[in-house]
């Protein structure tokens, strides 16, 4: 291994601990925020910095630079063949920028004509009141069209128009796209308000005020508890959880030139990635292969389940070690429960490996991207292996190793301090880990519908209805941003199990693993086996109907996507309808007093 | 469910009581395969869950006593938010004053007698030789209230003579970590104001020589 491969394998490792470190801290906050949102509360907001209003301009505006540099500087670059696709891109990103900001500045001023937004802030300037003129929802619309038009447009330009070879047309675009978001930042840091602002982070400061709180405290540590076991059971609890992430594909592998022809990757090399890849996404011949896991393994998931299987011990190890019988008593139903539910995980994803024909994640991710989801391919399983998740994260409705009522907190009952805060950190990381799983085995991993390695291409069968290039780095910079987006998403989804659902017996939860799960992921393996050989078997014309199956479930895909995106910004845009009810003495007082309003947030 | 021996009923009459069947609710394979109702229970939260968050995000917070909006839920952020206390509202008790800032009470001991929590504890105190008070009226050494105990009744505001004690000061007693900072002492209990900062009542006390209420007199011969 060269002195680059460790560099790079050393960034892929921070890239990854930092992801689930942030994202246990954030889900943390998010669990508690959601289930406040529902009851129509702020929830956690009181962690607070002030800053300092020109400090906040700065980095408003620092912000907006940097990122509008990051954009227009690739436009300057030159890759010939694809003026056309460049120049609608950056098009398309000046575009999205303007309607956007357009839209926040009608939202956050207009005031509806029968005056059901009181707290709205109201117009600054006269150019802020011509822009409330319009509804937020028009803006919406308005740039939806504007965004069709331009991918209709760019399609229509005469091919002598776009310059082959010249970087001055995708350029000219992509400064476009900078000016609008300078344009916006620069307005964005013109509204900030008054000295000092208070910086909040939508109440994620206090993840980290409790973060601080918990390695301040006092670490207890209970009479006749077993020392060394004692302090041991947090990490083994932690560290299995971090380690699993080591084999997930979190982007698309990176091509670079062999700049130095050594044909080992060196420092020279890391500054060269490939302008273009073809069609299949593999390097073409002399380019280095950087694939995005830390390890690319044959074993792949076979890895996954060893490891996080090894994350009962720390439970185990807590419960017997505390020295206490609730913690023991958590502790082997911890024990009980992952062992129950492991057997069901590992055998309902069985199913998947014999349709893919392999276990490694990145093969895996590909044969999806390239066929279609694996929601699609093994609905059932999907089912199972998300039920069997949620019991092995030990998460509501099977959060049984922790019961108030019957056990106190379960196996981390003596836990105090930083010790306690890394089980919690550990639960959490599993917890999104299980999500990055269910993206990797069932959602495609970092593969969007129709995004090919050399750009979006939508087709049908053997039909091309559309096709738009993109460089290299672009599509990179999509997979990586469609894998972690589509984590959150998934987060953010089981969280709503978490909110809705009343937790099961313990005797409920064994039946529901050994007697329902168990058969029905066998049935799964039974049927899948059978649908294998019947594909094989059959031939060409039932393989063209799968594979136009693969295409439709492609598509809808994308159009759920596109049109749960529109249905979600307009429900979001359109005002809520109220009744005002007056008839209670509580509410006549109210209204005497000009109606319940919010004090300062105060510690 | 008849019960003969049971002595104590009232015995069944003649006729039937009319009575009817609840069906019992059917377990379709729908309702125990549980994912119809998972369903459509994350969709309920979702459904709230949006409602709100768009509320937050267009900066359209209702008022959560006076708007309701349909299908949601209103919940007053305590305590950021706070209902508001309707005038009449028994709260933390209050001593008022006299025009010279002395506790208006006389230790007559009609609240603590009349409090059924009998968490009013007074020590009542004669006047030093020579005051004008002295063998007229008494005054409290000590007033103790333990507000843990009180059930707020306000039935020592009605048994005061003197309009000495009153609870109007919209308050309600905070959670405190121990129960000794739930005993207000008499400072406390007359530092507290009334809503608007007040802590002297409309109803004058009259003292001697107030021309509106001729005959009022500490001289002892006068009574």
């Amino acid at each position: 291994m060269s002195g680059t491969e460790l560099f790079v394998a050393v960034i892929k490792i921070a890239i990854v601990l930092g992801f689930l470190l942030n994202m246990a801290a954030i889900t943390t906050w998010a669990d508690r925020r959601q289930s406040a949102m529902i009851q129509d509360r702020v929830g956690p907001n009181r962690a607070v910095i002030y800053l300092p209003a020109w400090l906040v301009r700065a980095v408003v505006l620092g912000g907006g630079v940097l990122v509008a540099a990051a954009i227009a500087v690739p436009f300057w670059a030159k890759h010939p063949g694809l003026e056309s696709a460049r120049i609608t891109t950056g098009i398309e990103i000046a575009i999205l920028v303007v309607w956007t900001t357009l839209l926040l500045i009608s939202a956050r001023v207009r005031k509806d004509s029968d005056g059901v937004a009181p707290y709205r802030d109201g117009a600054d300037s006269a150019f802020e009141e011509r822009v409330a003129q319009l509804a937020p929802r028009t803006y919406f619309y308005a740039g939806l069209i504007a965004q069709l038009a331009a991918l209709f447009f760019a399609q229509l330009a005469p091919a002598g128009f776009i310059v082959r070879g010249s970087s001055f047309g995708p350029g000219v675009a992509g400064s476009l796209a900078a000016l609008a978001i300078l344009l916006a930042a620069g307005y964005s840091a013109g509204r900030v308000g008054e000295d000092p602002v208070p910086l909040r982070l939508a109440g994620m400061l206090h993840a980290l005020a409790d973060a601080v709180k918990l390695i301040w405290k006092e670490d207890l540590r209970p009479r006749g508890a077993d020392r060394l076991l004692f302090a041991l059971a947090p990490m083994l609890a932690m560290f299995p959880a971090l380690v699993t992430m080591a084999v997930v594909p979190f982007g698309s592998t990176l091509c670079f030139i062999d700049f130095d022809r050594d044909k080992v990757l060196s420092f020279a090399d890391l500054a060269h990635l490939a302008p273009v890849v073809g069609p299949s996404g593999a390097c073409s011949a002399g380019q280095l292969a950087v694939s995005l896991s830390i390890a690319n393994l044959d074993v792949g998931l076979l890895y996954v389940f060893a490891i996080a299987g090894t994350g009962v011990i720390g439970a185990a190890i807590a419960g017997w070690a505390s020295n206490n019988k609730w913690a023991l008593l958590g502790g082997l139903r911890a024990t009980s429960q992952m062992v129950s539910y492991e057997v069901a995980l590992g055998l309902s994803i069985v199913g998947m490996f014999m349709v893919a024909g392999t276990v490694n994640l990145q093969k895996l991710v590909d044969w999806q991207g390239q066929n279609a989801w694996g929601i699609f391919v093994q609905p059932l399983a999907f089912v199972l292996f998300l039920v069997a998740l949620v019991a092995e994260t030990k998460r509501v409705p099977f959060d049984q190793p922790e019961g108030e009522s019957e056990i106190i907190a379960g196996y981390f009952l003596e836990y105090s301090g930083m010790k306690f805060g890394m089980f919690y950190t550990g639960e959490y990381i599993e917890f999104v880990f299980s999500s990055v799983l269910l993206v990797t085995l069932f959602f495609g991993g970092y593969h969007l519908p129709f995004l090919d390695p050399d750009g979006l291409r939508i087709t049908l069968g053997s039909d091309l209805i559309y096709e738009l290039k993109l460089t290299h780095l672009a599509v990179s910079a999509i997979h990586i941003a469609t894998f972690f987006g589509k984590t959150i998403l998934m987060v953010w989804l089981q969280l709503f199990i978490r909110w809705t659902l009343p937790r099961f017996r313990y005797d409920q939860l064994m039946r529901l693993g050994w007697t329902r799960l168990l058969p029905l992921a066998l049935l799964n393996i039974v049927l899948t086996g059978a649908a294998v050989l019947a594909l094989e078997s059959a031939g060409e014309p039932l393989g063209n109907a799968v594979a136009i199956a693969a295409d439709i479930s492609q598509s809808l895909v994308a159009l759920a996507a596109l049109g749960g995106s529109v249905l979600f910004v307009t429900g979001l845009l359109e005002p809520s309808r109220t009744k005002r009810i007056t008839a209670s003495s509580a509410a006549q007082m109210a209204l005497a007093e000009g109606g319940i309003r919010a004090g300062k947030m105060q510690a | 469910m008849a019960t003969d021996n049971m002595t104590w009923t009232k015995a069944a009459s003649k006729t039937p009581v009319p009575t009817h069947t609840i069906a019992r609710p059917s377990r379709t394979l729908g309702v125990q395969s549980y994912v119809p109702e998972l369903l459509k229970g994350t969709a309920l939260t979702m459904r709230h869950f949006f409602t709100n968050a768009k509320e937050r995000l267009l900066g359209q917070k209702r008022d959560p006593v006076l708007d309701n909006f349909e299908g949601g839920i209103t919940t007053i952020e305590y305590p950021e938010e706070r209902r508001i206390y309707p005038e009449r509202f028994r709260g933390l008790h209050r001593l008022t004053v006299r025009a010279d800032d002395s506790p208006r009470c006389v230790a007559c001991l009609c609240c603590s007698t009349a409090c059924p929590a009998q968490c009013i504890h007074i020590e009542p105190a004669e006047y030093a030789d020579g005051d004008e008070r002295r063998g007229y009226e008494r005054f409290p050494a000590a007033f103790v209230i333990d507000e843990l105990r009180c059930v707020f009744c306000g039935f020592c505001v009605e048994a005061c003579p003197c309009d000495a004690i009153r609870m109007d000061t919209g308050l309600h007693p905070v959670p405190y970590d121990s129960r000794d900072q739930f005993i207000y002492d008499k400072t406390q209990l007359l530092a507290l104001t009334a809503p608007d900062g007040t802590r002297r009542t409309d109803n004058a006390r009259h003292e001697p020589g107030d021309p509106t209420h001729p005959g009022l007199s500490r001289d002892h011969d006068a009574h």
